[in-house]
């Protein structure tokens, strides 16, 4: 089935980009300086809303021509690609963002055509459902967990490992009573919240010196 | 692919010279028409890649160039410029990206490193202190006459001496020294394990463009050089880094881990590098050393992990499986063939053996030089990704244990069996075993790129 790799589903949105020559800036300046002040990590909307594994906005103008022996060719239109990785189905997925973070919807989409809004919920669904493409082929790193799940593996691995460099040598009876409290205490621990998990790394990577 | 001209190339790109003692100067230009003079007396002195059928030389001469350097010899801008975005920037500014920052940040580093002087990195080795003397001399009397550069550091460097004889040792207390790959063209004895993995299991050379410029990679592709290819051409490019080990802190880690650890503190000490401290790789003998296969060299670099993919008997995050991944990632080891690092350089400061006093605070380590086409690719690339990060492995955000930049905060997971001699076992709040001092990048040209620039020649058109 395309879009979907076990529970991961692939979205692949384009929207079209107002194209209105009396807008200053041009509509795709303003998406492309709001997407450049958008918070990463743990204040990300995708971070706020659920489901999302990663996910990428990019604004796309043109097709660009390489030159000879290539045809030139051009889009109709610029276009905002919205490409993610969530858990579960397509309308539940919209349906979380809406709700999650309307505001940072509107102020983008806002400049795509079209665009109803978010207050009007039947019809944000449908325009993002006639946005869509069908994703054929996707890869997501994520071993078909959810995103709770990887959460909540990540934390598990960290704290086992501490656990264990904590506990090394005890006497048997001692650590198992330990083990058991540190069992019982692990699964009541809150599920840490997305963009959360990790060390902050000052590693650049993808970036264009590299 | 025809024999490399070993008379074009500088010598220390070819072979190690398994010479005891170095000493490298570091130079600055005030003049380019005066540092082209120096470059041009040079010329005679530079040690090539031809045999030494004769025997070997009491002392070798080599030269490598900084950008800032190749900017102060006046090179034609348009040359300037087709240099890699890396070697142009340096490697103070690339901290970032190798993750040469807190501990090992630049504002920590020695002053010679911290300012921006270093033109040239001159390198003289030498089998005894009277040849490395008197080439010094010489090479400043060089410099003083031709008025070409004057000397803003230099570091010695010597190969560690137990029992009045230099070894392949280092502070730590391991034997080093072991793989470097074999690369097409380049006359040397070969040896299993080398070189890069093949289907059938047999090991072949790298091709040549993994470590000279000019010549097809292992993708099939020019590495990036700079324009005109005749200055690019048998040249390569030289990562230095002075690393300085904290001896105490290590053998102190040692000693509470291996309390700790049921295999005991010398199989932990093998476990941290993936080597016994004599050599003999874990993955052939994990039980124990077993000197005479690190005598041999069909044996002592010919293993791969494929058969190993727990960790159980080298672990996943052993240095040397890290660092040389082998077959660890599947594919039969393709995906490593372009990360590949040929490593020269020797240790500094004083050895002090076990059980003797020692401190963090004297001045020790080892003076790492790693040669390759692009240092992005493949000196950054494995250090960021290899040990600064865990992902390849699958150990997450763990570093290398040995030269990460833990800053305290440092995790070792040893993976084990249900024996009672190798259980798992996990290392946690690691300090650094290592900090770096300082170091640059280099362009180390061929003879005839050196001959260009020492004659103004150089011409991008």
């Amino acid at each position: 089935m395309p879009n979907k790799n076990g529970n991961v589903y692939g979205l692949t949105l384009l929207s079209p980009i107002i194209d209105d020559e009396k807008a200053t800036p041009s509509h795709d300046l303003q998406i492309r300086k709001y997407l450049a002040t958008l918070p990463t990590g743990e204040g990300s909307p995708f971070a706020l809303a659920p489901g999302t594994h990663l996910a990428r906005l990019v604004v796309m103008d043109d097709v660009i021509y390489v030159g000879m022996p290539a045809c030139e060719e051009h889009l109709k239109s610029k276009y905002l690609v919205l490409e993610s990785n969530f858990d579960g189905e397509l309308d539940q997925y919209l349906n979380g963002l809406a709700e999650h973070v309307p505001e940072h919807l509107d102020a983008i989409w806002g400049h795509c055509f079209g665009y109803p809004g978010v207050a009007n919920r039947k019809a944000f669904v449908e325009y993002m459902r006639a946005c869509q493409l069908e994703t054929t082929f996707f890869f997501a790193a994520v071993n078909d967990q959810s995103v709770p799940q990887t959460l909540r593996a990540l934390h598990t691995r960290r704290a086992v490992a501490d656990f264990i460099a904590c506990h090394q040598g005890m006497e048997p009876a001692q650590l198992q009573a330990e083990f058991m409290q540190f069992v019982k205490e692990l699964g009541s621990e809150p599920i840490p919240r997305p963009g959360s998990i990790g060390v902050v790394r000052n590693t650049k990577t993808g970036g264009r010196d590299e | 692919m025809s024999k490399l001209n070993a008379t074009d190339i500088q010598g220390f790109v070819l072979r190690g010279y398994n010479l005891p003692l170095a000493r490298y100067l570091f130079l600055h230009f005030e003049d380019a028409c005066r540092a082209r003079a120096l470059i041009g007396r040079l010329l005679g002195e530079v040690t090539t890649g031809q045999r030494w059928d004769g025997g070997k030389p009491d002392s070798t001469v080599n030269i490598a160039f900084t950008h800032k350097g190749l900017v102060a010899l006046e090179l034609p801008l348009a040359t300037l410029l087709t240099f890699p975005v890396e070697f142009q920037e340096g490697m103070k500014k690339r901290a970032g990206i190798l993750g040469d920052t807190e501990l090992n940040g630049p504002e920590r580093w020695d002053e010679l490193w911290r300012e921006d002087r270093v033109h040239a990195w001159l390198g003289v080795n030498a089998n005894c202190p009277e040849a490395l003397e008197s080439r010094c001399a010489q090479m400043l009397a060089l410099m003083q006459e031709t008025g070409g550069a004057v000397l803003v550091g230099s570091q010695d460097a010597a190969a560690v001496v137990i029992d009045g004889k230099p070894t392949t040792g280092e502070h730590f207390g391991y034997t080093d020294g072991f793989g470097n790959p074999e690369y097409l063209g380049v006359e040397r004895k070969s040896q299993p394990g080398q070189g890069k993995l093949m289907p059938d299991g047999t090991w072949a050379p790298l091709a040549t463009g993994e470590l000279l410029l000019g010549y097809a990679d292992e993708a099939g592709e020019l590495p990036v050089a700079p324009v005109p290819h005749i200055l690019a051409s048998n040249g390569t490019f030289m990562v230095y880094r002075k690393l300085h080990q904290n001896v105490a802190s290590f053998r102190a880690f040692l000693d509470t881990q291996g309390a700790l650890y049921g295999g005991g503190r010398e199989k932990l000490a093998a476990k941290f590098i993936g080597r016994w401290r004599d050599g003999t790789p874990l993955e052939l003998s994990p039980d124990e050393p077993d000197f005479p296969l690190t005598q041999d060299p069909k044996r002592s670099t010919n293993f791969t992990y494929g058969k190993d993919p727990e960790g159980v008997k080298c672990p996943l995050g052993a240095h040397i499986r890290r660092v040389h991944p082998r077959d660890a990632f599947g594919f039969n080891g393709r995906l490593i063939d372009r990360r590949r690092i040929t490593r020269r350089g020797l240790p500094y400061g004083r050895f002090v053996p076990e059980g003797e006093p020692v401190s963090d605070a004297e001045d020790r380590g080892v003076i790492f030089m790693a040669l390759n086409a692009s240092i992005s690719r493949q000196f950054e690339f494995v250090q960021q990704q290899w040990i600064g990060y865990g992902n390849d492995a699958r150990l997450g955000n763990d570093k290398d244990l040995l030269i990460g930049n833990h800053c305290g905060r440092g995790k070792f997971v040893v993976q084990g069996d249900t024996t009672k001699e190798n259980p798992p076992f996990i290392c946690s709040n690691m300090p650094n075993f290592v900090e770096l001092r300082g170091g640059e990048y280099f362009f180390l040209p061929s003879i005839t790129a050196l001959g260009m620039i020492a004659m103004s020649l150089v011409d991008p058109r």
